[in-house]
């Protein structure tokens, strides 16, 4: 009986480890934000209290009135939408065209466009950087929102495309070959009844470009250079300067610029762990 | 009805847009990196070709280059040895709870992964502030006060505190690519196992992770190439620093080009980064290929 007292002991302490385990990988992950949060509506002086955390008594909300107004918010936020919702079409749009043609057709260069769309995941962004500086001016497009737009697109295409190949390729072909018999061309066929078959595809591929491109910094950051033209991540940076010393109207912004991604996050969770799903699965 | 698969306007109409795109925002930029890659040009005036001396300083006498890479072999070597076992554990711990909790820690865990690089940097550099951040405050409330340190301009500190922020923002990811591998699993498979009386660790060691090699491949691919392309997180802390502790390829042929106007020097390192980027993925995906062959 000892024995059997002592393996039901060990197993409650192995549970126990696992909880508290789980319990501080969750705190890690979270307790930065909920910081962040706390102190954006504290006053910046609070941050320098002997605490390490302390809940705001009594928030000041104006701290948020504050940072949609010095972190330019309304402003960057608009830019932002003009170049995201285009690029978000656009690649969503194209990588399934693209998707199409390269997993249910047959063509003689098929094989070389798959290679540049396997390749094109390999290569980093930032080896691009410095020749579009010259590439795009050649071409009148630094400092423009096409420009941007441009590149966001080209560097979502081969996940986008792969994710969707993944997809299409499940379909019967019958499905096209009746459509055909019937009298439609490939302009109905597409849209109407490719399309949805592809549905799961369209919600991930959506969001997660979504996501990307709300987020991108670096390539807006090299090729805008107009103040009045930048995108959303900026309002944080502006807090360097001028505004360093106020921390809580910073935090404040931050808290700003998360909350989209964050709300987007847990309304199409299932749609991110369904790309994610898909991607793993095919390896 | 073979020809309705192989129509060749429709092709053209499907694939042409897109890979023009690709062709024109990827490809020709590197062509137009290789060419000032062997050229001298401060950004300004003028334009001087000198051969490969560009390539031969990079990988002859560049310690910072060096450096460069060693960092991201070091962050290599953390994400795979300690993150991925550590995202792998609670994967597989998370398919054994029930799915009330099991969904909310998946959320939690999460999160990170979902906010930009600006928000994740801006919000450890303030944690990290010698002043008012949160690990010196803990450090002084337990009373150790004289080892609170500049965690992010400490020779000793800088690079471990940037790889801590890199780890943290993608653990996210990790436990998603293994908990979404996990779910496929066929659950006959472990029964069958159990039956046969393997105990909880030969399931892993016999089934469960022979069975996930693909997806563990997977994720160790877009370990090693995203370890290679870390930018935005050191741009907008250490900017590489103290002195070059913490660079990393990507930030340094930035400063390269639009710091020190060595403009072609820095396109060499493009270069250089990109046959780098592609080579180390095709050489894994083979030493795969060959492990899972054998």
């Amino acid at each position: 009986m000892k024995t059997n007292e002592s393996a039901i002991a060990s197993r409650a302490f192995g549970r126990a480890v696992m909880w508290i385990f789980l319990a501080v990988l969750a705190a890690a992950q979270i307790f930065p934000l909920l910081w962040v949060f706390s102190y954006s509506l504290q006053k910046s002086g609070d941050l320098f209290g002997p605490e390490f955390f302390k809940l705001p008594v009594d928030p000041q909300w104006n701290n948020y009135f504050l940072a949609w107004t010095n972190g330019r918010i309304p402003l960057y936020l608009a830019n932002t939408l003009l170049i995201v919702i285009p690029s978000v079409t656009l690649s969503t749009v194209l990588s399934f065209c693209l998707a199409y043609a390269c997993s249910r057709m047959t063509w003689k260069l098929q094989p070389l466009v798959w290679f540049i769309i396997t390749v094109g995941l390999t290569i980093p962004i930032h080896t691009t950087l410095l020749p579009n500086f010259i590439w795009y001016r050649f071409f009148g497009l630094i400092d423009t929102r096409l420009g941007l737009v441009i590149s966001y697109v080209a560097f979502s295409l081969s996940f986008n495309t792969i994710i969707f190949a993944g997809l299409l390729s499940g379909i019967p072909r019958s499905m096209e070959e009746s459509a055909f018999i019937d009298g439609a061309s490939y302009a109905a066929i597409l849209p109407k009844i490719i399309a949805p078959m592809a549905a799961t595809g369209f919600a991930t591929v959506g969001v997660q470009t979504f996501l990307n491109h709300w987020n991108e910094f670096i390539m807006a950051n090299t090729y805008i250079s107009t103040e009045l033209k930048r995108t959303l991540p900026f309002s944080i940076i502006r807090f360097q300067g001028q505004y360093s010393s106020q921390y809580a109207i910073q935090f404040a912004c931050m808290a700003l610029v998360a909350l989209p991604p964050l709300a987007l996050y847990f309304i199409f969770n299932r749609w991110i762990l369904a790309g994610v799903a898909a991607g793993a699965v095919k390896g | 009805m073979r020809s309705l698969f192989e129509d060749k306007k429709t092709v053209a109409v499907l694939a042409i847009p897109p890979v023009a795109i690709m062709l024109f925002a990827i490809m020709a930029p590197l062509l137009v990196s290789l060419y000032f890659s062997f050229m001298k040009w401060s950004g300004f005036g003028a334009i001087k070709f000198i051969g490969l001396r560009n390539y031969v300083e990079l990988l002859t006498a560049d310690k910072v280059f060096v450096r460069s890479l060693l960092n991201a072999v070091a962050l290599m070597l953390v994400t795979i040895f300690l993150q991925n076992p550590v995202a792998f554990a609670v994967a597989a711990t998370l398919t054994r709870l029930g799915e009330k909790s099991s969904r909310l820690l998946r959320t939690i865990y999460f999160i990170p992964a979902t906010l930009s690089l600006v928000v994740v940097t801006k919000l450890w550099v303030n944690i990290f502030n010698p002043t008012y951040g949160i690990l010196n405050k803990i450090l002084k409330l337990a009373g150790m006060e004289d080892i609170a340190i500049a965690w992010l301009s400490d020779t000793r500190t800088a690079l471990w505190s940037v790889i801590w922020i890199m780890i943290w923002q993608g653990f996210g990811w990790a436990l998603l690519f293994y908990y979404s591998g996990l779910m496929t699993l066929p659950k006959e498979i472990e029964e069958a196992a159990r039956v046969d009386g393997a105990n909880r660790m030969q399931l892993y060691t016999k089934i469960v992770i022979p069975y996930l090699l693909p997806v563990i491949q997977a994720v160790i691919v877009i370990d090693v190439v995203s370890s290679l392309k870390q930018m935005e997180i050191i741009y907008l802390s250490t900017e590489g620093g103290p002195g070059f502790y913490t660079q990393f390829i990507a930030v340094y042929l930035y400063q390269k080009a639009f710091k020190y106007s060595e403009y072609g020097y820095g396109n060499a390192i493009s270069v250089v980064f990109v046959l780098i980027a592609v080579a180390l993925t095709i050489a894994i995906q083979r030493a795969f290929k060959k492990m899972s062959d054998e």
